[in-house]
């Protein structure tokens, strides 16, 4: 016999009793669409991950004031200033370190003719650009000269120089930051959230000591907000930050009993944290699936063990006029598989579904890649032939003389 | 096409039975059913079985079906030894040799008059557009050409029975097996129904054996087996059987009569 024969026949069962067979359906379905749901979580999530480490640049930590651990007698609260551009140009030059770009960071005003936004400005070092995977689209990014002069210049984001000029070329023009001139020497390319900053697209980047004159008022005129540092290697990233705790807490002179008055933030542990959580959910969703898998395959077996009671007749009519019991087992097998193909089908659409829904949302990127949908078939077929085999063999035992006297 | 025009022209008996015997066990109770029959028939021959109800006709035409297996004896079809086959090669054998004809007609529900035709052309490995154009041609010849892409239910008793009858003949086999063809049908149903079988005997040289309980029927065969508690009580040229039927049948009522 023929596949194509066997596949027709198949679906004219399928067909013969569509409400049965839907509801047998759905075990399959909801367990599929889990499986792919499961890979799709983790594949979104490692997207993420990998997307946000790209615009963070990869390796990164910060180190910044932590004043709830500076208490007592050696400051004031209120005055706390424990990073200053001493520090970063001290952890730049630790062996360890490949970069660390002092940042001052506010909100400010940006306008440009009639057209004005609030956004984030961040007064930084050329090695920022380095260090984070800045790329420029249009311009240049800002230069030492830059910082040694506090020259008015900055760099804006993909969408906030989109905002201000549309399609022009905003090179050379001049927009006002909280009311101070700036020219625009350069705009970013890069897309996406960062850690600290929220949308890169968003910021606006000028020289750290410009920052400090024009927007910023700092304690000292040295203070910064905190320190971007990037590793040479990923696997060094541990001793870099040991090297700057130890560095800092030499600086700052504190006791060996005394805490620190600083933390060091390691991004690398929040991807980690995210790749946590991930699998956590993949597991959960997994163990839905392979759950619903089993009990769908099982309502499969049933319902075709109840389809060949029903077909006794019908299966000593095929036996009677040459049906092998090889035909018959491939019949009702091929049945099975059928039913789990098409439940796992619309699983897929179903994951599909809520895939992109979820996308929509904007807040997470689910897809479903060619893997999940394989995965999905696979899975459905095993199914189909590990929990449809039994009543296949069941049928094709059967004795001819037998099922034509079944009424 | 080619096999059983061999199996045809092959040269000895198409059906050979020697001394089968049958039992049917429940509970390993043993009800004997057939008590050592035997009964040769050549190709071509028209035979018409006849019994009362119970005496062991369905089970021995179940035998000569290869639907089941006597319980001793042996049993030649075609010059093949049935009881040394596998049941895959007993489904084969059944495809290739036997067309069977029921009383309850047997049809697939959800399957075209068509495709029913053409299933055990299908079972043969024919391909899909081959079975369908051969079975559209059968179905031209049993006159049921035009019902072709017909349900089975939307058709008439009689009708149902002829799409059966094409279903049997479709892959051309050298016997036919009809246990009772005509006990559902009206008289004249059964009349157009025996008149097809009739026709393939004699056009044909179809080999048919056919089960009834009506002497009407059995006068279309060339030969008379009739049985009686598993045994065969007659085997003859059918005109001299049924004489000897009506005869019988008189003396029973007149015993009745007598009682
Ligand atoms: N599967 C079976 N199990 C037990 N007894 C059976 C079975 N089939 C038939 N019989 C018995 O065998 C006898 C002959 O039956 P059957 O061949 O159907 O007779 P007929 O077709 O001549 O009416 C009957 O007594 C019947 O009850
Ligand atoms: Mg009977």
């Amino acid at each position: 016999m023929k596949l194509i024969h066997v596949l027709s026949e198949a679906l004219r069962a399928m067909l013969a009793n569509p409400l049965r067979t839907m509801l047998t359906m759905l075990g399959i379905i909801i367990g599929i669409a889990s499986v792919v749901l499961m890979l799709a979580v983790g594949d979104g999530i490692k997207l993420f991950i990998d997307k946000q480490l790209s615009v963070l640049g990869s390796n990164l930590v910060i180190v910044q004031a932590d004043s709830r651990k500076a208490v007592g007698a050696r400051l004031r609260t209120g005055t706390v200033q424990t990073i200053t551009l001493d520090d970063a140009e001290a952890i730049n030059r630790l062996p360890s370190v490949k970069g660390a770009a002092p940042m001052l960071t506010t909100y400010s005003q940006i306008s440009y003719g009639n057209d004005n936004t609030n956004t984030q400005v961040q007064g930084t070092t050329p090695i920022s650009f380095a260090i984070r995977n800045l790329r420029l689209a249009k311009g240049i990014g800002l230069s030492e000269v830059d910082i040694a002069s506090a020259s008015r210049v900055a760099v804006l984001g993909k969408k906030v120089a989109e905002q201000l000029f549309y399609k022009n070329d905003p090179i050379g023009q001049t927009i006002r930051i909280d009311n101070q001139s700036f020219q625009v020497i350069g705009v970013l390319d890069n897309e996406g959230q960062s850690f600290d900053s929220g949308d890169i697209g968003e910021v606006v980047m000028v020289p750290i000591s410009t920052a400090r004159v024009t927007l910023i008022r700092t304690a000292t005129p040295r203070t910064v907000q905190y320190v971007v540092v990037q590793s040479k290697t990923t696997e060094g990233l541990n001793d870099m930050v040991a090297d700057i705790y130890d560095l800092m807490r030499d600086r700052h002179r504190i006791r060996a009993e005394e805490p620190d008055d600083f933390r060091v933030v390691n991004f690398g542990e929040f991807a980690k944290t995210g790749e946590a959580i991930a699998t956590g959910l993949s597991i959960a969703l997994g163990f839905v699936g392979a759950v619903s898998l089993v009990v769908g395959g099982i309502g499969i077996m049933n319902i075709m063990l109840v389809s060949v009671t029903e077909r006794t007749r019908e299966i000593g009519i095929r036996m009677a006029i040459g049906a092998r019991p090889s035909d018959v087992l491939w019949q009702f097998l091929i049945e099975a598989v059928a039913i789990c193909l098409v439940s796992g089908i619309i699983g897929v659409a179903l994951s599909a579904g809520v895939a992109s829904a979820v996308s929509s949302t904007g807040k997470f990127e689910m897809a479903i890649g060619a893997k999940a949908v394989g995965i999905a078939v696979v899975f459905s077929c095993i199914v189909g032939i590990f929990f449809g085999f039994y009543p296949a063999r069941r049928a094709s035992k059967l004795q001819p003389v037998e099922c034509l006297r079944y009424e | 096409m080619m096999d059983s025009m061999i199996v045809h022209s092959a040269a000895g008996a198409l059906v050979e039975i020697t001394d089968v015997r049958k039992s049917y066990f429940s509970n390993r109770v043993e009800t004997p059913v057939l008590h050592g029959i035997n009964v040769t028939m050549q190709r071509g021959d028209f035979v018409a079985v006849m019994g009362q109800s119970g005496s062991g006709k369905s089970t021995l035409m179940n035998i000569l079906g290869c639907l089941d297996t006597p319980t001793s004896g042996a049993y030649r079809l075609a010059g093949v030894d049935v009881g040394a086959q596998s049941r895959a090669e007993l489904a084969t054998l059944r495809n290739r040799t036997i067309g069977f004809v029921f009383q309850s007609f047997n049809l697939l529900k959800r399957m075209s008059v068509l495709d029913n035709v053409a299933l055990p052309l299908i079972y043969a490995g024919v391909s899909r557009s081959a079975s369908r154009s051969r079975a559209q041609t059968q179905l031209d010849k049993v006159g049921l050409g035009e019902l072709a892409s017909r349900q089975p239910n939307q058709l008439s008793g009689g009708q149902q029975q002829r799409v059966a009858i094409a279903r049997a003949l479709v892959v051309d086999p050298p016997l036919i097996l009809a246990d009772e063809p005509t006990g559902n049908l009206d008289t004249r149903t059964s009349n157009d129904i025996m008149a097809l079988l009739n026709e393939l005997n004699r056009e044909r040289g179809q080999s048919i054996i056919l089960v009834t309980h009506e002497p009407d029927i059995a006068a279309h065969a060339k030969r008379l087996v009739r049985l009686k508690d598993g045994l065969v009580l007659y085997d003859g040229p059918a005109a001299e059987g049924l004489r000897q039927l009506r005869t019988d049948d008189n003396t029973a009522s007149a015993s009745e009569v007598s009682q």
